[in-house]
């Protein structure tokens, strides 16, 4: 299996499609750079002042996590599926080597690659804040608590990309992604605007409406929990230890928090998806 | 046996594939299996290394029942639609497969290998600009990276020009010598006559001829007699002991299915006051013998 996970990250490495998030995310990186540096032009120490900085910093966080999951989705969504499609298969697997090697390999080999870019982007984004000047204070525990989530939402969609690779096509594959993480976006904001109608309290008819969203928000995280994971992600980064919440950060920040249970799920989910992937790929006929 | 078969079955939805196949292949020997495109050949071979999962029966490669790991620890192939990692160069492919393997220090046997199959001064190059030839050369040393008990070679000459097709003869001559077994999918059939101890034939999923190649191609040795003075008595006994018989004027021509029944009618000739002037023997070529079995075969 390392020779597996090795080649893997070589390959990552070699391909044109890594080539191009790259130059992309450096691109993003330096826009968000220069809108940074207009924005913290005109220091204050308002009220406002944090909470609109928060919201620029969740804005950053949210494309940069865009920008991985859009990484994950260009390098891992042929991982299983291509070898088989264009034959290379067939020398791996007569080799003395079992089938679930090669999908654990592949996951672990993808994953080390993506959490690394992951680190770097998350970090880039909060490191450019806190070098312009931004009056939200960090503590390096936030700093990492916040660094773990966000390196977790791609490794849950990774372990989607390599279970529906290990069993269907590589198209099918991109159908299945792309709906699942565009249905996961979709069902967090429907949340998120659900939790806004239960805490503006807009009579009766706004509390169960705003249920009703929130409970379509849980449906679809547990088809993708992408979106709660980087919700928990914001909250980590913005709570501070004296219990200053900065959570206030719009359209892409979290007013409601996963409960525990959903990080139980998150777990055995990934397991799953790994477990199934390997064993319908060691059913199937080559 | 190195490999053995029993009612060896797969099918795909009841389709296709190879039928209760039972085979056996010793040790040393360069095993030719044969038959027209769509026959089962390369289904056969993936079912042997575990890329397909048999619908029913048993086998073994080294006494490993197949699918299994250890089945495969001492076997090398060569796939027929051979595709390898393009981004790698050949250096790169090749240790990547030695490390699958498990094989420590795999230089000196990938140099050795290089020069077997006239690859070495291009191992730095991409695969992508390998030419289909020396991707082909490349895939034989895949094959016997791990100095394998046995080979499972697919169409392995496919992409190969004259001169290739000879050198890959002399390899699997050479793995011969060294005690290694070969399965050869071919349907190259002078290829296999020329290096096969044995042959199966398969055609519409089914074994149809199997056996030593000389005693299958003995079985089917035609012969021509001119001869005078004789008998209607010892024309008919002659008849009998042969197959396709055709008589005209002294002239005979048959067909005998064991070579010891030549010198055995020669003597009937003579004993029966018969001259025999003239006794031409022809044994057939793989190719006939391909073409009447097959032949037959659609028409049953």
């Amino acid at each position: 299996m390392i020779t597996i996970i090795k080649y893997t990250f070589k390959e990552m490495l070699k391909k044109r499609a890594f080539l191009l998030v790259s130059i992309l995310s450096l691109l993003y990186l330096s826009i968000y750079a220069f809108g940074l540096s207009r924005i913290f032009e005109h220091p204050s120490n308002s009220i406002y002042d944090i909470i609109f900085q928060s919201q620029i910093l969740s804005a950053g966080l949210f494309f940069a996590n865009f920008i991985v999951a859009f990484l994950v989705l260009l390098t891992s969504v042929n991982a299983i599926s291509g070898e088989i499609e264009s034959g290379t298969i067939y020398s791996i697997l007569s080799k003395p080597i079992k089938r679930y090697e090669l999908v654990l390999g592949k996951f672990i080999g993808l994953g080390a690659m993506i959490v690394i870019y992951s680190s770097i982007m998350f970090l880039s984004v909060v490191g450019l804040n806190i070098f312009m000047g931004s009056k939200i204070t960090f503590e390096a525990s936030n700093i990492l608590r916040g660094l773990f989530f966000f390196d977790l939402g791609p490794i849950v969609f990774l372990a989607l990309i390599i279970a529906s690779s290990s069993i269907f096509s590589t198209v099918n594959t991109g159908i299945i992604s792309i709906m699942a993480y565009g249905i996961a976006l979709v069902g967090g904001v429907l949340e998120q605007i659900g939790a806004a109608m239960q805490q503006s309290q807009v009579g009766a008819f706004g509390l169960k409406s705003g249920e009703s969203l929130i409970n379509a928000g849980i449906l679809t995280s547990l088809i993708l929990p992408t979106d709660v994971i980087y919700r928990k992600m914001t909250a980590e980064l913005l709570t501070q230890s004296s219990g200053i919440s900065f959570m206030t950060q719009g359209p892409f920040g979290g007013m409601s928090q996963p409960s525990i249970y959903m990080f139980i799920y998150i777990f055995f989910y990934v397991v799953f998806l790994l477990y199934y992937g390997a064993k319908r790929f060691s059913q199937r006929d080559l | 046996m190195v490999l053995e078969t029993q009612n060896l079955t797969k099918q795909f939805n009841g389709k296709g594939g190879f039928k209760e196949v039972t085979l056996s292949v010793e040790k040393g020997q360069v095993f030719g299996f044969l038959g027209p495109n769509g026959a089962g050949k390369s289904t056969f071979v993936k079912t042997m290394v575990g890329l397909l999962h048999p619908t029913s029966g048993f086998a073994w490669i080294l006494g490993k029942p197949i699918g299994t790991v250890e089945s495969r620890e001492k076997v090398g192939f060569l796939p027929e639609n051979f595709r390898y990692h393009d981004w790698m160069t050949g250096k790169e492919l090749l240790s990547f497969h030695a490390e699958l393997y498990k094989i420590k220090n795999p230089g000196k046997k990938i140099d050795e290998l290089l020069e077997l199959v006239k690859l070495k001064g291009h191992e730095s190059k991409l695969i992508k600009n390998y030419s289909k030839g020396m991707q082909q050369r490349i895939g034989i040393v895949i094959a016997l990276l791990n100095d394998p008990e046995i080979v499972f070679l697919d169409e392995p000459t496919s992409a190969l020009d004259p001169v290739g097709r000879i050198e890959v003869r002399e390899i699997i001559k050479q793995l011969k010598s060294q005690g290694k077994t070969v399965f050869l999918n071919s349907h190259l059939l002078s290829e296999v006559e020329m290096v096969c101890d044995e042959v199966a034939i398969i055609n519409h999923g089914r074994i149809i001829a199997e056996g030593k190649l000389e005693e299958l191609l003995k079985e089917h040795t035609h012969v021509e007699m001119i001869v005078s003075d004789y008998t209607s008595e010892l024309i008919e006994e002659i008849s009998r002991l042969s197959k396709e018989f055709q008589f005209k004027e002294g002239k005979l021509s048959f067909k005998v299915e064991d070579k010891e029944k030549i010198p055995i009618i020669a003597k009937m000739i003579i004993e029966a006051g018969a001259k025999l002037y003239q006794l031409n023997t022809q044994t057939s070529s793989l190719e006939d013998l391909f073409i009447n079995l097959i032949g037959k075969d659609e028409v049953s």
